[in-house]
């Protein structure tokens, strides 16, 4: 669910950014290098996920992967 | 028209005679003034002036917990004074500017400034101070002042004294509906419009015209061209200046566009220091918070030339956003997307943001149900730089403003 909904969330960055949609993402995707995340759009991410589950999943440092993400996400429950 | 204030939204009309009969029937006197009834606030600004006594205005939505803290409690220990000077002698206007040529040179009126930044600050102007810009000639004399400001704001008050003292009615615009206050306009023939940008904003569209408007005035922030164009259709007959003004000075600068020229008189007093507007002491009114010779007004300009002295406006020095290094200013992302066919209104903000400092939002209010958020996004990348475009375009009814009527900030 989780996964689905974070690759909904890239996908609208992407398509305002007028970027090619990502039709998957794992959990060894790495945001910058495999998905094409520059800063304003992890940033822009930071503030789409907080506002769908109220947490800022770059609180306590840099994460690079999708894994990582889902990670603080199932810890937040 | 013998009417000195009305406001058509609760049907209240009080004619400049009912005036003089409401002044000679006050019997006490005191200086804090709140009061949510315009015709109340300038009843209370016009006995004071009467008086020689100072006046300090509360805006009407101050809670009692505010009033305690910026007065430091005082107001509950001033006690009204009794009115013995003989009103009886007013039967006309004349008879009142006649009285207002006299004024006691104690004299002072508080405000405080909306304080977009902590706590309101604490300022007083002497009559000179406060009426610096008004015109008074024959031809004011039958000018109709459509009233757009809080009464007890720096705005309202200059737009206040300018029609006091050419004794012209002052027709209620403030807090009213886009239908009250075009028909208020047209009902009761007004002249002369004062409000801020954010406020003709909301006026548009319209496609009717209003020809009895000789004079709209702005100033707060800085005016586009599409709002100015969209203004000139609904005014035709209208002029359109722009003034510069605070609680801190009054106003001190005024325009026919987005340049500003330093009149004579001011010339050495007003400078321009790294880009920042200084005003010296002397122009300023009188608070705690003067206390070096040159007032920084922390707004930014771009000079266009030294002399004379010719500038306009970029932006609030503390309103530029940081955005991972980057320096936003909001006004001109707000000025890129107001430009779009579609958008009636917008705001930017910035948001804290873990990665950047800070990310550009903003809040636009749309005419058309065809425009979206990536459309919008997509005709201002071939305006804007990537990182001053927001990255959360949020469509939105109205947009939220200070109590004075300028856009929020955050």
């Amino acid at each position: 669910m989780k996964k689905e909904k974070l690759l909904e969330i890239i996908n609208t960055i992407k398509k305002n950014r007028n970027e090619v949609l990502i039709n998957s993402i794992d959990e060894t995707s790495d945001l910058r290098n495999d998905l094409g995340m520059e800063s304003l759009d992890l940033a822009e991410l930071t503030v789409r996920i907080e506002a769908e589950y109220d947490i800022d999943i770059f609180e306590d440092g840099i994460v690079n992967t999708i894994g990582e993400i889902l990670n603080k996400l199932e810890n937040k429950r | 028209m013998s009417f000195f204030y009305v406001d058509l939204s609760v049907n209240q009309s009080k004619t400049w005679e009912k005036l003089f009969f409401d002044l000679k029937g006050t019997k006490r006197y005191n200086k804090y003034c709140q009061d949510a009834d315009f015709y109340n606030v300038f009843k209370q600004i016009i006995l004071s002036l009467l008086l020689g006594e100072e006046i300090v205005l509360l805006d009407a939505d101050f809670s009692e917990d505010e009033i305690k803290r910026l007065t430091a409690n005082s107001i509950y220990e001033t006690d009204d004074i009794l009115v013995n000077k003989q009103l009886e002698s007013i039967e006309s206007k004349e008879d009142l500017f006649q009285h207002l040529r006299q004024i006691n040179k104690e004299w002072q009126i508080t405000l405080y400034t909306s304080g977009t930044t902590g706590l309101p600050k604490r300022i007083s102007h002497s009559f000179q101070s406060i009426t610096r810009f008004v015109k008074k000639s024959e031809n004011h004399s039958s000018n109709v002042w459509g009233f757009a400001y809080n009464p007890t704001h720096m705005a309202g008050i200059q737009v206040f004294f300018q029609a006091l003292l050419n004794g012209n009615p002052i027709v209620r615009l403030f807090g009213l509906s886009k239908e009250q206050i075009f028909e208020s306009i047209s009902e009761f023939a007004v002249t002369n419009i004062s409000a801020t940008p954010t406020f003709y904003r909301l006026l548009l569209p319209k496609f009717n015209q209003y020809p009895t408007v000789k004079r709209l005035t702005s100033g707060g922030e800085k005016f586009d061209e599409k709002t100015t164009n969209a203004l000139k259709q609904i005014f035709p007959n209208a002029k359109i200046t722009n003034v510069y003004a605070s609680t801190e000075a009054g106003t001190l600068l005024a325009s026919s566009g987005n340049n500003f020229f330093i009149k004579p008189e001011f010339k050495g007093l007003i400078k321009v220091i790294e880009n920042e507007l200084v005003i010296h002491k002397s122009l300023m009114g009188n608070s705690d918070i003067f206390s070096d010779e040159w007032y920084h007004t922390g707004d930014i300009v771009e000079i266009i030339s030294q002399n004379p002295l010719n500038f306009h406006f970029i932006s609030r020095k503390n309103e530029m956003i940081n955005v991972g290094g980057y320096k936003v200013n909001p006004h001109e992302v707000e000025e890129a997307i107001r430009e779009i066919d579609g958008v009636s209104d917008v705001r930017v903000f910035a948001k804290s943001n873990s990665v950047l400092g800070n990310i550009i939002c903003s809040e636009v209010v749309i005419n058309n149900d065809s425009l979206n958020e990536s459309l919008i996004r997509n005709q201002l990348q071939t305006k804007l730089q990537e990182f001053k475009i927001p990255r959360l375009i949020k469509l939105a009814d109205k947009i939220s403003t200070t109590r004075t009527g300028k856009i929020k900030r955050n």
